[in-house]
């Protein structure tokens, strides 16, 4: 059938929100994006399967990303006036008895991370919350409630773990495609173009452009122009797009349609890295799927418009995130950047006008459409509208997506959102904008999340990755490892990246290795604002941050590792020992039993030796001490 | 047009430009290592980075690849960029540390200490090569791998069939890091080898555009097709945006053009002798084994080393070297040239005695030869010299195998010495004197063109034609004709040029052109209005000398109302643009800074004719040969010294004056004085072509010394011919002859001589325009060997005269001896008479031919056949006759005893006294010259020490006089056979119409004037003047007085230097001029 209208959207949407929501049985959604297969969501899903076949009354789907990867695998259990509930940690071995459990009225409370209190999407104001008739579970927290969700706002990430995501009905239930029909319908693409503009929508990409006067560029440009969504994303520990991509891949396609027909394109790409094959096998699906419906194809919906979108992979270098190399990788060739004085709207893609966002602006767009861009720039900061998604990583309880407003400072994500760092260890620092970003200390936590205020103290908004240290990073060893990725992912075309990466790199290896000289400090400033100044690409440009922010917030810990040979982190080998604390020491023995070096000694309650000519720093007595009697010294 | 700022002047670029390109237009110098202007610019070094300021912030961008816009504010050197450069800079030295380019650059910027870890890459990775490789369309290597791992590759690391070897990548990479060597290693299986010049000889390598030499006519680059990447890969095409005025099509076809001729003069030139085929003397297998060409170019300033003497395999400085000579002539058993090359003994000397002057006295040079021939004139002093005072060794050997001496690069010779010892000495480096042959292509076109050739496959000529060959109309000349050296060859050219001109001139004058006459401006009391118009030469200038500053600084000099910067001045469209501007700005003075006023003076004073200003009030800088050739490594102080000369030669100018050119009329007659062979032969062509000539001959008769001649050496009956020849001239209705007569005096001057003649006590006086010299020379009369005491002594002459009476004596003789060098190669003498040992050789032969059973002995110090007079020696020695060899210090000696004629002579086989009892001695006599002082004086022409006249020029002017319209020929000249007389004579003529073809001549406009006011008569000018220019005045105001002939004043200034009163001026070089130049320069008190 080829969807010629809203109300065809709308008659599937009926049926499958019905289906959504008011399942005839037990219906199962088991989070099966990366994150959760990675947690062992596959085999439990394998296993509910077999055990819970077509007929036997429970049905078992897939679905993306839930959010909260901390406690992978999750999965959502509901049924016909029952609460929705997610179970949390659920492998295999759990899964048969959760579901069991459910279907008796045995909730197995303890694996329930929380019930819902209303499943629906920001989008779906026009329909009743499904929820309202169902009798919530006593003594189970709403998941709304939760402090990881609680300051949440889910735009881009809207139907990311509600619905299938190989099942384009489920995201049309979710008044998916509707925006775009409409658009196509009913809309002139300039009034699109000032839309987007209005919504104050920036690139989610990391450069933070104006998506509106993007659009409007290329829309200026004569001939054949090209919509290209970056799904490459590169960062260490930053999995959003990848997020998306798995759980709600037609967000992204309707996004570009809506692009295509603003800007006047016939063609769009996806490049996608090679190493997210489920995303890519989600987004062919996800592609045939729309083609059948004639949402993607030649004439969409009856009208003169026709969009094709192809999906091609990358080998996955970091930086053909960088438009001009993401192009050129697109093209085939070397994805090696070039000077961006013509700007790829103007030539981009085969010289042509290209315009290029990343998955999470598309994800973005429909959901603009569809609640207009004064809904869209209430949220957030003065320069930052809507919200952005982050990979919340590191030092942190509650690892994990979250979608949080512009605006949000960094303390309420860490603390609030994230829980704050684990084991009552000391929060000192929090890196955002993926290896090239900075690290922001403390004192910057009220920070609001806004572009230009990452900006301002060193950092950058970037793809959204966020990497909590604590006490126990090491801040020169942590620019060490942000070069150390970026030595391997510059491309090498230009002087100032290349060498200067290594040279800045060759000098910390040297500080770390307890080798650093004086003015060693000053030659990596001199070195990484040249850099920064005379670099070629966006990664050269930002490579210095890390080092840069630390050295700049951090300068007592670069001095330490130089003039003391220090590293109070109990990072950098030669620059520390461990000590035991004759007066913390209980006399346990756990450090002497799980030393693998035996290199500490000591008789039961009496306080133990380590022969330091012995020990390895490989730090499994200070990790194991339960009485801080393990020293960094 | 836009307009932005550059460093804070506002400035305007085209659209679409480069900051770059802008910049560099403008002089602004912006530092790069990966901008090639061929090739698209990448932006990849960064140190092109400049600062940008766009209204609201600063921002840096690469000026290589940034789109200039209007309004925009460049900066392209702030402490921030100079800072980011420096410290790129510093981490590229770090990476390379041995890269001269990068050594240089970092002591720009004071970089002195290293604070990185050093590296030892010799790769800074700026993608030229890569980028070179695709434009040439053949994409075999690019940038691999990442980040630090990025290096340049081929595919996968492999050799690759997609590398032509084309070198572009060795030649654009600005560090060295890849060769050719390389190439072939890593990146293909191709040779990568440079493509060896042929000017060179295969020392050096030349490119695919290229000028074959640096004189070549026309001096413009050609492209080689076959070598030449666009014709194979369709890519490339560099050059053409290297080209300033759009000169390149690689579309254009050769064509074929027709042209309708009168005369055909082949002047196809010599191959040299290929030594590759004798195995034994290794030539091919050792590289320390060369050719005399190569050895040429070796020593050549302008060669592969620049002169500097070093052997091929290790470039070091050989300590010995030696010369093989008659490496493919005089040589029937290897290979088929059996004839005297002619020019290899002379030139291997010359070589030995340039290598030693270059390389020091230390170096010790041999040569091994089988006869020394120096026949050429001032040959013999120049091989006394080198064997005496200049110690080169001459070994009489010929020797067979070249050794190479293990791994040394050293050479091991085995030979035996005139005594007869075997000896082996090692040489660091061998020269072969290759011998001269006619090309294959050279035969074939002579085939095409149906000519005989001789044995030798030269093109057959006959004595008294020397350069007609067997086509009419078509005539050859040079070394095709037979092996000559340089003045022969000029002789030659210029008699075949005659040839041309006798049957051609019906037609004279008929295919000319006169140019437009622009009336000249009168600019006389005007104030000097000067336009500077400085030349880039291509890079040339611009290269070194900052070009734009010095025409801006121009601006600033007084006087100065314009200047401007040309890419090429001397190209056909700036001339034009110039000559515009002179008229558009009334300019009245003009100086070009550009090359040197030898060259391009008369150019650029044609461009002033063009402008109707008179072409004196023009003054030439030569910030070129001068400036930016010599201080190639100091560009700032090049600058400053171009602006030094600009400022001296604008001084200068300003003080310019129009001057005016003397106009002569030429008077259309010729004389020629001698009635000889050459003489004659001189006349014959002068009328021929239409001229009245006079032949002036003492003598009751015309013929000279030809009338004692027997037969040519090729056979032909010389009083035949010679009748003739006396015949046509006495016939022709231009040529008056004067027998019995001699020159009294003459006065005049080129164009207009007045001679008085005196004929049998008759004086008369004859005007004409030009003098041909031809007055011969004479047999010496020996002074030993017992001449004239006996009736069987007899000279050569004598000898021939007996032969043309055909004495019966002559049969009956049982033996005859002839002694060579009687007089010649004497120290009194010290020059070889040239013919002798022909004329000997081809009498004898003559002798056997009479009476078989003869016995002929010559008696020689070297037979010096050369050419293909080797074929008689030869065939003398087939037919019996003896050569024995003698030296000066021991010559034979001659005893009459008993009615005998005893000869006592060491044979130098035998090494024994040899007795010969003889009927006949000849003794083949000098040739001397007739000293005509008298003469020599009335035409102020020089003698030599010898007595011959010295001609302008020893090589390109061998048949004319430095005196204007003064000419000569035959045996005045040199010693030389009939043939060559012939040639010299037409080719006297040849020059002489020259000026006769001109109705009226101009002399030089920078002539001395004398303020006869201020003259105090003391004679010095008119003593010193070496063109009899000064005279005293004998009426009028002045008279008294001296007064200077501009027709005769050559402008050389020694009058003017000499004049004790200051009376004497040299216009255009005046005190106040030159004195207003060292002022200018601030060196002047």
């Amino acid at each position: 059938m080829k969807i010629q209208s809203v109300e065809d959207l709308e008659k599937i949407s009926h049926e499958y929100r019905q289906r959504l929501y008011h399942p005839d049985a037990i219906k199962v959604n088991v989070g099966m994006a990366s994150c959760g297969i990675a947690a062992g969501a596959q085999a439990a899903f394998e296993k509910a399967r077999k055990a819970f076949p077509a007929g036997s009354g429970i049905q078992i789907c897939q679905t993306g990303c839930i959010g909260f990867c901390e406690e992978e695998p999750l999965v959502e259990v509901l049924g016909y006036g029952k609460p929705r509930v997610v179970y949390k940690q659920i492998t295999a071995k759990k899964i048969t008895e959760a579901i069991q459990g459910y279907s008796d009225g045995e909730f197995n409370k303890k694996w329930i991370l929380g019930q819902m209190k209303d499943p629906r999407s920001h989008f779906e104001d026009d329909i009743e919350n499904p929820l309202a008739d169902v009798e919530p579970l006593a003594g189970i927290p709403f998941i709304e409630d939760i402090p990881f969700y609680s300051k949440q706002l889910k735009i881009a990430l809207r139907n990311c773990g509600y619905i299938d995501p190989d099942c384009i009905e489920e995201y049309i239930a979710k008044r998916g495609y509707q925006a775009f029909l409409q658009a196509l319908q009913e809309m002139d693409p300039k009034d699109i173009v000032s839309v987007v503009n209005a919504s104050g929508l920036r690139g989610r990409g990391g450069g933070g452009f104006p998506t509106g006067i993007k659009w409007a560029t290329c829309a200026k440009q004569d001939g054949e122009r090209y919509i290209i969504c970056n799904a490459d994303e590169g960062d260490p520990g930053a999995y959003m797009d990848r997020s998306i991509l798995e759980g709600d891949p037609h967000s992204v396609l309707e996004g570009m349609l809506i692009a295509g027909w603003a800007v006047g394109s016939r063609q769009g790409f996806i490049y996608v890295r090679n190493e997210y094959p489920l995303a890519v096998k989600r987004l062919i699906t996800a592609i045939k799927q729309a083609e059948k419906y004639g949402l993607v194809g030649k004439k969409i919906a009856g009208s003169n418009f026709s969009f094709q979108i192809k999906i091609s992979t990358g080998a996955g270098a970091f930086v053909c995130g960088e438009s001009t190399a993401l192009m050129a990788s697109l093209e085939g060739n070397v994805g090696r950047p070039r000077a961006k004085y013509i700007h790829t709207v103007e030539k981009g893609f085969r010289d042509r006008p290209s315009n290029l966002n990343n998955v999470e602006t598309y994800a973005n767009v429909p959901a603009i459409l569809l609640k207009g861009a004064k809904w869209f720039a209430s949220m957030g900061t003065d320069h930052s509208k809507g919200t952005k998604v982050f990979s919340l990583v590191g030092k942190i309880k509650n690892t994990g997506l979250v979608e949080v407003p512009m605006g949000i400072s960094l303390r309420d994500i860490v603390f609030d959102v994230g829980g704050g760092v684990p084991k009552k260890k000391k929060f000192k620092a929090v890196q955002t904008g993926g290896p090239s970003g900075g690290c922001i200390p403390e004192m910057f936590l009220d920070l609001p999340v806004d572009y230009q205020k990452l900006t301002e103290v060193g950092s950058i908004m970037g793809s959204g990755g966020m990497i909590v240290m604590d006490q126990d990073t090491c801040m020169v060893d942590v620019a060490r490892y942000f070069l150390e990725f970026l030595k391997e992912e510059s491309c090498g075309q230009c002087n100032p990246c290349r060498e200067g990466i290594k040279q800045m790199l060759a000098i910390l290896n040297k500080i770390c290795a307890g080798q650093g000289k004086k003015g060693d400090i000053e030659l990596l400033e001199e070195l990484g604002t040249m850099i920064q100044k005379f670099s070629l690409c966006g990664l050269g440009t930002s490579a210095p941050n890390p080092v840069l922010t630390t050295i700049l917030y951090f300068r007592d810990e670069y001095e330490a590792h130089i003039k003391d040979k220090k590293c109070s982190a109990g990072v950098c080998k030669p620059l520390f020992h461990y000590e035991i604390d004759p007066e913390a020491c209980t006399g346990c023995q756990v450090c002497a039993r799980r030393c693998p070096q035996e290199a500490i000694t000591g008789k039961k309650k009496a306080t133990h030796v380590l022969d330091q000519e012995k020990c390895i720093k490989c730090g499994i007595c200070y990790d194991g001490c339960k009485f801080d009697a393990i020293v960094v010294r | 047009m836009i307009t932005f700022k550059l460093n804070g002047k506002t400035v305007q670029g085209e659209e679409g430009q480069y900051i770059l390109q802008v910049a560099e237009k403008l002089g602004v110098e912006i530092p790069t290592l990966c901008h090639h202007k061929a090739l698209e610019p990448a932006g990849m070094c960064r140190l092109c980075t400049v600062e940008l300021f766009d209204g609201r912030r600063t921002r840096y961008v690469t000026a290589c690849n940034y789109p200039i816009w209007e309004g925009m504010e460049v900066t392209t050197d702030s402490e921030g960029v100079h800072q980011g450069r420096k410290l790129i800079v510093e981490m590229l030295l770090a990476r390379c540390p041995d890269v001269p380019i990068l050594q240089e650059m970092a002591k720009k910027y004071g970089i002195d200490r290293q604070r990185f870890e050093q590296e030892n890459d010799t790769c800074i990775l700026c993608g030229l090569c890569v980028r070179t490789c695709e434009k040439m369309g053949t994409h075999a290597i690019s940038l691999t791998g990442r980040g630090v791992d990025m290096k340049v590759d081929t595919p996968f690391h492999v050799q690759t069939d997609a590398c032509i070897a084309c070198g572009a990548c060795a030649t654009v990479c600005p560090t060295g890091h890849i060769t050719l060597e390389k190439i072939k290693s890593h990146h293909t299986r191709l040779e990568a080898k440079s493509i060896p010049s042929e000017y060179d000889m295969g020392l050096k390598g030349r490119k695919p555009v290229y000028v074959p030499y640096a004189q070549a006519v026309p001096n413009t680059p050609a492209i080689d097709r076959t070598k030449c990447v666009h014709f194979k890969t369709g890519g490339c095409k560099i050059c053409t945006e290297f080209c300033g005025v759009d000169a390149i099509d690689h579309k254009m076809k050769d064509e074929i053009v027709e042209l309708n001729v009168g005369s055909i003069i082949l002047a196809p030139g010599f191959e040299a002798f290929d030594p590759s085929a004798f195995d034994s003397y290794n030539y091919t297998k050792h590289e320390n084994v060369i050719t005399s060409m190569e050895m040429e170019r070796i020593l050549s300033a302008s060669g592969p080393t620049e002169g500097h003497l070093v052997r091929p395999s290790d470039h070091s400085e050989p300590k010995k070297v030696a010369w093989f000579q008659c490496v493919g002539s005089r040589d029937l058993n290897r290979c088929d040239n059996s004839y005297c090359s002619s020019v290899c003994c002379m030139y291997a000397i010359k070589e030995a005695v340039i290598a030693k002057e270059h390389a020091g006295d230390d170096l010790d040079c041999a040569i091994f030869y089988m006869d020394m021939r120096t026949h050429g004139k001032d040959f013999e002093r120049f091989y006394d010299n080198a064997r005496e005072k200049q110690g080169v060794r001459f070994l009489r050997s010929r020797v067979h195998t070249i050794d190479p001496v293990g791994e040394s690069g050293d050479l091991s010779v085995r030979y035996i010495t005139e005594e007869g010892e075997l000896k082996s000495e090692t040489f660091n480096m061998i020269v072969l004197s290759v011998g001269l042959q006619t090309s294959a292509q050279t035969a074939k076109l002579a085939e095409r063109l149906g000519l005989e050739l001789t044995d030798g496959n030269f093109c057959k000529t006959g004595t008294f034609d020397p350069v007609a060959t067997s086509k009419e109309g078509i005539y050859v000349c040079g070394a095709f004709q037979g092996p000559k050296d340089i003045p022969q060859s000029v002789i030659d050219a210029s008699a075949a040029a005659a040839a041309a001109g006798e049957i051609l001139s019906p037609a004279r004058n008929t295919e000319t052109k006169t140019p437009e006459i622009i009336p000249e401006t009168n600019v006389t009391n005007e104030r000097p209005r000067v336009g500077v118009f400085v030349c880039r030469c291509g890079i040339n200038i611009a290269g070194v000398v900052d070009v734009p500053s010095v025409a801006e600084y121009a601006k600033t000099l007084p006087y100065v109302e314009y200047t401007s910067d040309n890419l090429y001045s001397c190209s056909q469209d700036t001339q034009e643009t110039m000559s515009q501007i002179i008229k558009q700005k009334n300019l009245n003075r003009v100086v070009v800074a550009a090359c040197t006023p030898k060259t391009h003076e008369p150019l650029f004073q044609e461009t002033l004719i063009n402008a109707g200003l008179n072409k004196y009030l023009f003054e030439m800088a030569n910030i070129r040969n001068q400036d930016s050739w010599v201080h190639k490594n100091n560009p700032d102080l090049a600058t400053k010294k171009a602006k030094d000369l600009v400022r001296m030669a604008v001084s200068k100018v300003t003080l310019m004056e129009p001057l005016k050119e003397a106009e002569l009329e030429v008077n259309q007659t010729a004389m020629v004085i001698g009635g000889g062979i050459s003489g004659m032969a001189a006349a014959k062509s002068l009328a021929n072509q239409g001229y009245e000539t006079h032949i002036i001959e003492r003598n009751a008769q015309l013929g000279g010394q030809a009338l004692q001649l027997y037969r040519t050496a090729s056979g032909e009956d010389i009083q035949k011919k010679l009748a003739d020849l006396i015949k046509a001239v006495k016939k022709h209705k231009n040529i008056h002859v004067h027998l019995d007569t001699t020159i009294d005096n003459v006065e005049g001057f080129v164009g207009n001589f007045d001679t008085t003649l005196s004929t049998k006590g008759q004086q008369e006086t004859l005007a004409h325009g030009v003098a041909v010299l031809a007055t011969g020379a004479s047999a010496f009369n020996p002074d030993e060997y017992r001449y004239g005491d006996d009736p069987r002594i007899l000279t050569s002459l004598e000898l021939d005269r007996k032969l043309i009476d055909k004495d019966p004596s002559l049969k009956k003789a049982n033996t005859a001896v002839f002694i060579q060098c009687v007089g010649s190669r004497e120290p009194e003498r010290p020059y070889c008479s040239r013919v002798c040992c022909t004329h000997s050789i081809d009498n004898a032969l003559h002798l056997k031919k009479l009476n078989p059973q003869l016995n002929v002995f010559i008696l020689y110090r070297d037979i010096r056949t050369y050419g293909e007079r080797e074929y008689l020696y030869k065939k003398a020695r087939e037919t019996g006759v003896i050569f024995i060899r003698y030296s000066r210090d021991h010559k034979p000696e001659v005893i009459l005893k008993d009615g005998q004629i005893l000869i006592k002579t060491k044979d130098h086989v035998l090494g024994k006294i040899l007795e010969i009892e003889t009927d006949l001695l000849t003794l083949a006599t000098a040739i001397i010259p007739n000293r005509d002082e008298k003469l020599a004086n009335f035409f102020k022409v020089p003698l030599n020490d010898d007595g011959f006249f010295v001609e302008r020029h020893a090589k390109l002017g061998p048949s004319e006089f430095a005196t204007d319209g003064v000419f000569l020929c035959g045996l005045a000249h040199y010693p030389k056979p009939i043939d060559e007389s012939i040639a010299q004579g037409r080719a006297a003529a040849s020059r002489a119409i020259t000026l006769l073809a001109q109705k009226v001549i101009h002399t030089s406009g920078n002539v001395a004037e004398t303020e006869q006011s201020d003259c105090s008569q003391c004679g010095v000018c008119i003593s010193i003047c070496p063109y009899s220019a000064p005279f005293f005045a004998e009426e009028g105001p002045f008279a008294g007085k001296a007064q200077i002939n501009p027709v005769l004043c050559k402008g050389c200034g020694l009058c003017v230097a000499s004049c004790r009163s200051g009376a004497i001026h040299l216009k255009g070089f005046d005190n106040n001029q030159i004195f207003e130049q060292i002022f200018a320069l601030n060196e002047a008190v």
